[in-house]
């Protein structure tokens, strides 16, 4: 860690140095502990400022839509991070000559909320060495592996190593081919219509219409949200709980095709919402459907702004009724 | 205590098409209640909320004056959902009306002194209100000229009044356009031009000026340049407003809600906020 | 002062349901939410504060105003039945009374806040823990304030002291109330001043409007906004945030007006008609954001918009820290 952290504020020496960039976004340290915060360093004086831990959670390519778009940037990315900087260059949101990725492969990311749940009182402070992560409070002191308190995410990650880097800081890990990443789907699927319903209601009627969510997802970009149209309105703008449950729906629908499963939209809710299980149902499905994932080659357009002729087409009803379609 | 946000019954009267391009229409709103009529004290430079049902709510200058009994008249220029609505209205139509919200023009301050009243495009409406205002309390008031600009001769508002203004002998009437058609008669100019061209004196004068933007940032100048002093300049400001009562926050410049401490604002006070309206 | 024994406290909320609805902090999934309670067995001993602040007791997220139907009017503005709040804390409990400039003040009545507030008993918890993101100190609050409260319940492990902060709260507080020993008011004390110290957090806010007044232009505002994303947990998770946003929801020319929550931060915010924006950039709403709060309230209210409740800091996605803002601006 502390390797790739001097490597990274190294090549971003070099780069503002040589103007090759403008600007590099990466990772400072926190204010509160199990924490990093973006930063955004202009000057070479300031790349100390850059960290690498098991806690740089947020995936920086959101920016790549909010900034001046002429800048030309150098921005830290994992796995998932790198595959969201696909998705935007595929669909043609950023200027790949104009952005320069700094490619860490990642060993996952720790659910510091696992671990607030584990102890007894406020975390005070946090470290991280070999694996392990050492937690102290005013009336604790506890270690935790940090593979156990990986994101849920993070543990189903096959993407470790970037899709995509101009330079790649650190060994590329070992991909973990072996997890079976829609298992959950799959037993979620069992329950019934109303025990799913139940389940949906519990979550989504926690929402608070922050869109943290939204903006902190770097394929969330448009510039007018559809629950920001006025004329037509689609959906209103309070807490019942329809309105709540549309936004979401269509929220994941709008991401198929497109969401790399980062987690950043799980991450960043303060109401602790499982937001995943709505974009993963639909990552399988595009994956079943169109064998497509999201962020791994520049070159492939998203399933859903192109058509083949030999794409499926048993769910469309030729009249004689709608077949049964098993997944 | 009654509750601010509650809209009254009021119904639409006399429609009338302002501009030739149909996106301005006057409408006279009447009180369907008495108690309502009565009550509505208000003064040149106030405006409503007025209702759509099932549409929304928008904040419209009142373009009468307060001399004007038996309606409340609003110009409206259609660029969104509820003034859409209002357009499609008919005579008969009911709708709801909050007000009068808002500070209104200094009238007092202005009293023995000249007026010069400075309007541009859709602007005008609260400028009508406090021009026939002073008429009818003309007495009261010096010299009142009045300088109003449009696109067209047929962007401007309420012509046959302009007219009438024209013909009398107690205030100066000065209507331009940016650019003419076949017929017109009048002034051709943009509204600054034509302020430096008539040259109002500032001595024991005031001067009220609402407009486009644009129209403010060029007409200034000039009446500083001819000596206006600041504190002697009104304007009235326009925001996005929702609640009209200094609440929800939308408005909020400095320390000031436009919708409860203005809209109304001379430029001594206008120079002190931070430039975000 | 009173005490009460936890058990019989329980026994005390319990009796109080036949008049009240009781709003106590619930625990759901690990976050606490004031909700109303049919059984109170205590408060959660994980409590330390609710994840909305109880601003949304008198200040709903989404709140109808008045129905209407056929150009019949019905307003919704009275709230049936008497309510007690309870569990919360000094700073929110302080939130309150900065809101009330806003919503209950000299001009034009909030009705509907008002009505909330008058029905409302407010129990305050006093913190014996403070987090190390709390700062209520800086602001003229603190753990033990009992600013805005009609009752503060000191927790010394098996009972709670009762101190009677106003006659409304005085009046419901009939029951098993003893009187306090010395030692347990002493215990208190020590406990108190433990809690004070443990606010580790100080910022010195005298001088901040003036700084601000002259940092308009300052290009520190670029510097802070780069990193925030643009979302709305900050406004909607602070106790003196108070934009709200009033819509229609209807169909034809039937249905209701209701009220949300609605945030600075959103760039539709002062977006006008004419497609003009007073603040078009994240920039100029986060130098709003932090104008509203230290320099115009102060100004129309002369208090600072802030109670250093420190939830902004716990939930904000990219760990923007007003502390660390407020020290920067203090600097400059």
């Amino acid at each position: 860690m502390q390797d790739v952290q001097k490597k990274i504020r190294e090549e971003a020496r070099n780069l503002l140095a040589a103007r090759k960039v403008d600007l590099v976004i990466g990772f400072e340290k926190g204010t509160i502990p199990c924490r990093t915060s973006p930063v955004f360093v202009h000057k070479e004086d300031d790349v100390g400022k850059l960290v690498w831990n098991s806690f740089c959670e947020m995936n920086l390519a959101t920016y790549l839509t909010k900034i001046d778009k002429n800048k030309k940037v150098a921005v830290v990315a994992k796995g998932c991070d790198s595959r969201s900087i696909v998705a935007l260059l595929v669909e043609g949101q950023v200027k790949r000559e104009k952005i320069t990725v700094i490619g860490i492969p990642c060993q996952g990311m720790v659910d510091r909320r696992k671990i607030e749940r584990k102890v007894e009182g406020e975390i005070l402070e946090a470290e991280e060495e070999n694996g392990k992560i050492l937690v102290k409070g005013s009336s604790f002191e506890k270690v935790f592996k940090k593979e156990d308190y990986l994101y849920s995410s993070c543990r189903v990650c096959k993407h470790r190593n970037p899709s995509i880097y101009d330079i790649l800081i650190g060994e590329k890990v070992k991909e973990n081919t072996q997890v079976d990443e829609y298992a959950d789907v799959i037993e979620y699927e069992k329950k019934s219509p109303d025990e799913r319903w139940q389940y949906f209601e519990k979550e989504i009627g926690r929402c608070i219409r922050c869109y943290a969510c939204r903006q902190a997802c770097p394929t969330c970009y448009c510039e007018e949200c559809f629950v920001d149209s006025s004329n037509p309105k689609w959906i209103d703008k309070g807490v019942d709980l329809s309105d709540l449950a549309i936004w979401h729906i269509i929220r994941a629908y709008h991401q198929a095709g497109r969401c790399v499963d980062c987690g950043s939209c799980e991450r960043a809710c303060p109401m602790q919402i499982n937001l995943r299980f709505l974009t993963r149902k639909i990552n399988k499905e595009v994956k079943d459907y169109f064998n497509f994932e999201a962020g791994l080659d520049p070159a492939t357009p998203p399933p859903l702004a192109t058509f083949s002729v030999e794409d499926r087409q048993d769910f469309i009803d030729s009249g004689e009724g709608v077949k049964e379609t098993k997944l | 205590m009654r509750n601010p946000y509650l809209p009254i019954p009021v119904k639409v009267g006399r429609v009338f098409v302002e501009s030739e391009d149909k996106t301005l229409k006057t409408l006279d709103l009447l009180f369907l209640k008495k108690e309502d009529e009565e009550n509505f004290k208000f003064m040149p430079g106030q405006f409503c909320e007025i209702s759509v049902w099932g549409k929304g709510e928008a904040p419209f200058g009142i373009a009468s004056s307060p001399t004007e009994k038996g309606f409340l008249r609003f110009t409206v220029n259609r660029v969104g959902v509820v003034t859409t609505a209002l357009h499609y209205l008919k005579e008969g139509d009911e709708v709801g009306l909050r007000g009068p919200l808002g500070n209104h023009y200094p009238v007092d301050l202005f009293k023995g002194k000249n007026v010069v009243i400075i309007g541009g495009g859709f602007a005008f409406t609260t400028l009508r209100a406090l021009t026939k205002y002073l008429l009818d309390f003309r007495q009261d008031f010096k010299d009142i000229t009045v300088i109003y600009g449009a696109r067209t001769p047929g962007m401007l508002l309420y012509k046959k009044e302009l007219n009438k203004w024209q013909r009398r002998e107690d205030l100066k009437v000065y209507i331009t356009v940016d650019k003419g058609d076949g017929t017109w008669q009048g002034l051709t100019g943009f509204v600054p031009t034509i302020v430096e061209k008539v040259a109002p004196s500032p001595k024991d004068a005031y001067a009220v000026i609402c407009g486009p933007p644009v129209m403010i940032k060029f007409t200034l100048p000039k009446l500083i340049n001819l000596g206006f002093p600041p504190e002697r300049i009104y304007t009235s400001l326009e925001m996005r407003m929702k609640c009209g009562i200094g609440k929800c926050g939308r408005c909020n410049i400095g320390r000031f809600y436009v919708c409860k401490d203005g809209p109304v604002f001379n430029c001594a006070q206008l120079e002190k906020l931070p430039k975000e309206y | 002062m009173k005490k009460i024994s936890k058990k019989e406290m329980n026994k005390f909320i319990q009796s109080l349901m036949a008049d009240y609805t009781i709003l106590a902090p619930v625990n759901i999934e690990g976050i606490f939410f004031f909700k109303p309670v049919a059984d109170f067995q205590g408060i959660d001993g994980e409590y330390k504060n609710s994840k909305k602040p109880p601003k949304e007791v008198f200040f709903p997220q989404t709140e109808t105003m008045f129905k209407y139907k056929d150009g019949k009017v019905e307003s919704t503005e009275k709230v049936k039945g008497k309510r007690i709040l309870l569990g919360v804390r000094p700073c929110d409990a302080r939130a309150n009374l900065l809101l009330d400039n806003v919503f209950a003040g000299e001009d034009y009545e909030d009705i509907y806040y008002t009505n909330k507030r008058e029905n409302t008993i407010i129990i305050g918890l006093a913190c014996n823990e403070p987090s190390s993101t709390c700062f209520c100190s800086s602001f003229g609050g603190g753990p033990f304030s009992k600013e805005g409260l009609d009752i503060l319940l000191i927790d010394i492990k098996d009972s709670y002291l009762v101190d009677t902060v106003t006659d409304k709260g005085g009046k419901i507080l009939t029951g098993e109330f003893k009187e306090a020993t010395d030692k347990e008011v002493k215990l208190a004390e020590k406990i108190k001043n433990e809690a004070e110290k443990k606010i580790k957090s100080r910022i010195r806010i005298e001088g901040i409007k003036e700084k601000l007044d002259a940092m308009f232009d300052d290009p520190f505002w670029d510097e802070l906004s780069e990193r925030c994303i643009g979302c709305g947990i900050c406004s909607y998770l602070c106790p003196t945030c108070h934009c709200f946003d009033i819509q229609d929801e209807a169909k034809n020319s039937q249905g209701r007006r209701v009220r949300n929550w609605d945030s600075c931060m959103f760039p539709l915010f002062t977006l006008q008609a004419s497609g003009h924006n007073p603040r078009p950039t994240g920039k100029e709403r986060m130098r709003q954001r932090i104008m509203h709060k230290f320099n115009y309230f102060v100004e129309n209210y002369k208090e600072v918009a802030c109670v250093g409740c420190g939830r902004c800091i716990i939930n904000c996605p990219v760990n923007i820290d007003i502390r660390k803002v407020l020290k920067k601006i203090l600097t400059i």
